[in-house]
């Protein structure tokens, strides 16, 4: 059975995550940092997805569930902190 | 502080037990007994907090099917049309832009339909909830559009579209 | 063999949606455009991507829990997505982040005064 196609859309998902790092390095204010960071973290579940189907081994499912519900809360994390954290 | 109500309490065990099932995956006894007293413990502290509303229209068939009719038929929709406006606009160079916050009316009554109005609009690429205020009666949402076109009333209609008249037929 | 076509346009389909809001976190000119441009991966990709995995697990690989985990995922990420998009969106704003050059109207800084 074929399974190429699933580890090249699994790479490219990948390299889409690298290239939003750039964002995350020079990004002027926080807020572009947290955005760039969710965007490479739901890239990363989704590759993951496709990686445990092209390898067959369900570990890597349970990863992608843990990452994908532990990203949304660093994201309320930082924008709890924008809202509430400067005042004097 | 909310009190914690027996419904809820019931309720949200019953969804941490079915997520504990999905995650596990099997029907062990041991596991079963582990997944039941962290349900139960979740529960009690997180209860008040997830349900804190009279929550019956779960039951109530013709508006269950109508809610899932508006997630499975008429919001995919309006999602897949907003993504391509917005591959147009990112594919042509990004020149196209108006961004600005404008204040739209919404006439929604319950916690649910607003939130689930404010999610649907969110969720939607172009255009972002940031604040809900209520003045008096009205309830209004700050919105932070990409195109913004027009103001007030008119920009609620191109905004919210079909959304909200799906909505209010299940959350009031 | 018609499956696996459907499946690949499916992956192809989130694939595109999400280069899309990757060049328009790059390339969008302030942070508020960058938000709504991120939106766009984490709806129409995140879809694509999980109704091609779905349809993969179920008839090619024909293993009901990893279909039942990927569905959790997808919707996991679509329900949970608008609430940090919101949150972020009002911190950068109560936190005094603004655009370079001034938006056409201003509604919530204008009530905020």
């Amino acid at each position: 059975m074929m399974k190429t196609d699933l580890i090249v859309f699994a790479v490219l998902f990948a390299a889409l995550a690298a290239v939003s790092l750039i964002r995350l390095i020079k990004g002027p204010t926080s807020a572009d940092r947290m955005v760039a960071a969710d965007a490479a973290d739901i890239l990363i579940c989704c590759a993951m997805v496709l990686f445990a189907m092209y390898s067959g081994r369900g570990i890597y499912l349970d990863i992608a569930i843990i990452g994908a519900l532990l990203g949304i809360v660093d994201t309320m994390l930082v924008g709890r902190f924008l809202e509430k954290g400067r005042r004097e | 502080m909310r009190k914690t109500t027996f419904p809820a309490v019931l309720t949200t065990f019953l969804v941490c037990a079915a997520f504990w099932l999905l995650l596990t995956w099997s029907v062990a006894t041991e596991e079963l007994i582990a997944g039941g007293v962290v349900s139960l413990l979740a529960a009690l502290f997180a209860g008040r907090f997830f349900i804190h509303e009279k929550a019956g229209w779960f039951f109530n068939p013709a508006k269950f099917f109508v809610g899932l009719f508006y997630w499975i038929c008429v919001f995919p929709i309006e999602l897949i049309k907003a993504n391509c406006s917005m591959a147009g606009l990112v594919l042509g160079g990004c020149k196209k832009v108006k961004p600005g916050i404008v204040k739209i009316p919404v006439d929604l009554k319950s916690d649910y339909g607003q939130a689930a109005l404010a999610n649907s609009i969110t969720l939607t690429p172009g255009t972002i909830t940031m604040e809900i205020a209520e003045e008096g009666e009205q309830t209004y949402y700050y919105v932070h559009w990409i195109k913004a076109e027009s103001d007030g009333a008119e920009a609620g209609e191109a905004i919210k579209g079909r959304m909200e008249k799906w909505i209010r037929r299940f959350w009031q | 063999m018609a499956l696996r076509i459907v499946i690949d346009v499916l992956l192809a389909v989130g694939a595109f949606f999400a280069l899309v809001g990757v060049l328009g976190i790059l390339r969008m000119p302030d942070t508020f455009c960058r938000m709504q441009a991120s939106t766009c991966v984490n709806t129409m990709g995140v879809i694509g991507l999980t109704l091609g995995a779905l349809l993969y697990a179920i008839f090619l690989k024909q293993d009901v829990g990893s279909a039942v985990k990927i569905g959790v995922i997808g919707l996991l990420i679509l329900i949970t997505n608008p609430i940090g998009a919101h949150s972020i969106a009002k911190g950068a704003y109560k936190a005094g982040i603004r655009p370079d050059a001034p938006m056409e109207t201003d509604d919530l800084g204008r009530d905020s005064e």
